[in-house]
């Protein structure tokens, strides 16, 4: 008997209890420092320790549920959590989330599903990563003292088009205006990924705030882990209950790690300023679109794959 | 006089016992047509995955006839398989592109000899007992395939990725062998891999003379999930409702207990 080793009873493998304390010990400083769940991140990385690609999306869900709990709970007790925003951004997400666990049936039955998630996967992550890396970066240089609260307002055309949608409603805590039908749909898309990719969608919902929705940086990290909370609540308990793909001992090893690395995150990212902290997100994001697209380029040493992971 | 009598009694027990033997001795070697017989022995044959559970060993010992060589080998029973198969899109990227269908595949397959299979065994002896991957490629069908080609080409990368999971295994030369009164011994100890599911497994030896089976013998590996494994993987299966809010509700625990722990520092992300 080696204690280092533990069974995991749903991913039916041995794994050292290091790593999966270590990985989420990696995605919670992430998770603290910048508002995502990781999930992007944790997912293939643990495919890559062997865990089984179902089972490693569902369980991951199931480990941002603790980490996003930890930080709701702080970012709420500063006031930073926009829940009239979270509420309607959960709306959408839970439906998205039904669509995206319903999704997955479908796709797996489909040849072209792989194709269609890692397309649409690259295209997100990589714009979204360069966009924000740009737009920090000017704002960086501008000046040192402009945060992004002090963004250019100046009105474009997608914003006037987004000022024409019905339901215009203000929302206090973010000091915004905008129609009820953005949080949802945007809502809608994150938990269809969240359910399909085992990921929270914090990476595309921080900057769909930042950006689209205009809210301030503060109040964008405690509204983002508030809504991914709620979402990936709901895919735990679909997966558990429609797939049996949440492995319950890895999740408790990686929520050890991750809980503890969002509190540390959380007090390393006060001393870093929010456009420091975008540079570094839109670094991070850029890094794993590259290595998804090198991963696609080059011949996989396996060419067959347990069926139902993807 | 009373103890004169037990022994007496004592006595003609044991000659009907020797009888019976006697008898039962006869019936054998007319049954097999020679004294020595094959055997097989799997120590560690009852394995059994607790928490703590990262693999195990199995040694696999006998007795054979001098002059015959063996072959070992270990396999769970026949069933089908799915996997998604990778290939290029538009010429460039690797993706999922469908499914292949593996029917009458083991999924456990330990193929160890003395020697090469191919000098030792007549290509029909070793399909007829699916005796190594030529011969097991022969075996099972996979769909959809267009070609004797293309299922060889989709075999060999089956055997790749089980191979990798060190479910699948061969050798030829690592069984040691000991001549012991005109008989041989033979052992092989194996690595059994965490990736083998519970089950029960088949350990059949072969004993093989000029290119043909000329006896075999068989023992069996059941490996078990016991304990929190089984009570854990059982309610993830078949309570889902349940082992899902209970998955949920710890994970929200945990989130909370942490944040009071880091309260003072004030904990904000």
């Amino acid at each position: 008997m080696n204690l280092m080793y533990l069974y995991l009873p749903v991913a039916l493998t041995s794994i050292n209890v290091l790593i999966p304390v270590g990985l989420g010990l990696i995605v919670g400083l992430l998770s603290g420092l910048f508002g995502v769940g990781g999930g992007f991140l944790l997912t293939p990385l643990l495919i890559m320790f062997g865990i089984p690609s179902t089972v490693a999306a569902a369980t991951d869900s199931n480990q941002i549920v603790a980490a996003s709990t930890s930080g709701t709970y702080a970012h709420w007790k500063v006031g930073n959590v926009d829940f009239k925003m979270g509420l309607y951004l959960l709306l959408g997400g839970f439906v998205g989330g039904v669509l995206g666990v319903q999704a997955i049936k479908i796709l797996e039955a489909t040849g072209n599903a792989d194709f269609v998630i890692k397309i649409t996967y690259v295209l997100m992550l990589g714009i979204v990563g360069t966009y924000m890396l740009i737009e920090s970066l000017i704002s960086l240089r501008k000046s040192g003292s402009q945060a992004s609260e002090n963004q250019d307002r100046k009105e474009s055309a997608f914003t006037r088009c987004l000022k024409s949608l019905p339901l215009q409603t203000h929302f206090e805590k973010s000091g915004v205006t905008h129609s009820l039908l953005l949080p949802v749909i945007f809502g809608g898309f994150v938990g269809i990924l969240a359910a399909v990719m085992g990921v929270g969608g914090g990476f595309l919902m921080v900057p769909v705030m930042v950006y689209i929705l205009r809210m301030p940086m503060h109040v964008v990290v405690g509204t983002s882990l508030f809504q991914i909370l709620f979402n990936c609540i709901e895919v735990t308990f679909l997966q558990a209950y429609t797939n049996h793909t949440v492995d319950f001992v890895l999740a408790v090893l990686l929520l050890i790690g991750s809980t503890f690395g969002a509190q540390i995150g959380a007090a390393f990212g006060r001393k870093l300023k929010g456009e420091q902290l975008k540079v570094i997100l839109a670094v991070i994001v850029l890094v794993v679109t590259a290595k998804i697209v090198f991963d696609l380029a080059l011949t996989p040493s396996l060419l067959l794959s347990q069926a139902g992971g993807h | 006089m009373k103890r004169v009598n037990n022994q007496k009694q004592k006595a003609k027990s044991i000659n009907v016992f020797r009888i019976v033997l006697m008898v039962l001795f006869g019936l054998l070697m007319t049954e097999t047509g020679t004294f020595a017989m094959l055997t097989i022995k799997a120590n560690h044959d009852h394995i059994k995955i607790d928490f703590f559970y990262h693999g195990s060993t199995v040694s696999v010992r006998g007795e054979a006839d001098q002059g015959t060589d063996l072959v070992i080998k270990i396999a769970s029973s026949e069933g089908s398989q799915l996997l998604r198969k990778k290939g290029r899109v538009a010429g460039l990227l690797w993706m999922n592109i469908g499914n292949l269908s593996y029917e009458h595949v083991p999924s456990l397959y330990f193929l160890h000899s003395t020697k090469n299979l191919a000098e030792i065994l007549s290509s029909d002896e070793r399909d007829k007992y699916s005796l190594g991957y030529p011969a097991l490629n022969r075996h099972i069908e996979i769909r959809p395939v267009e070609s004797e080609e293309e299922k060889s080409k989709w075999f060999n990368e089956f055997v790749k990725v089980k191979e990798s999971s060190k479910v699948y295994d061969t050798s030829s030369g690592k069984i040691a062998i000991s001549e012991r009164k005109g008989r041989q011994n033979y052992y092989i100890l194996l690595d059994w891999p965490y990736q083998a599911l519970q089950g029960n497994y088949t350990a059949t030896v072969y004993a093989v003379k000029d290119k043909k089976v000329v006896e075999t013998a068989e023992s069996n590996v059941l490996v078990e999930q016991v304990g929190f494994v089984k009570t854990m993987f059982n309610m993830a299966m078949n309570n889902g409702a349940l082992y899902g809010i209970i998955s949920i509700l710890v994970a929200i625990s945990a989130g909370f207990a942490v944040g009071l722990i880091f309260r003072q520092g004030g904990g904000a992300h």
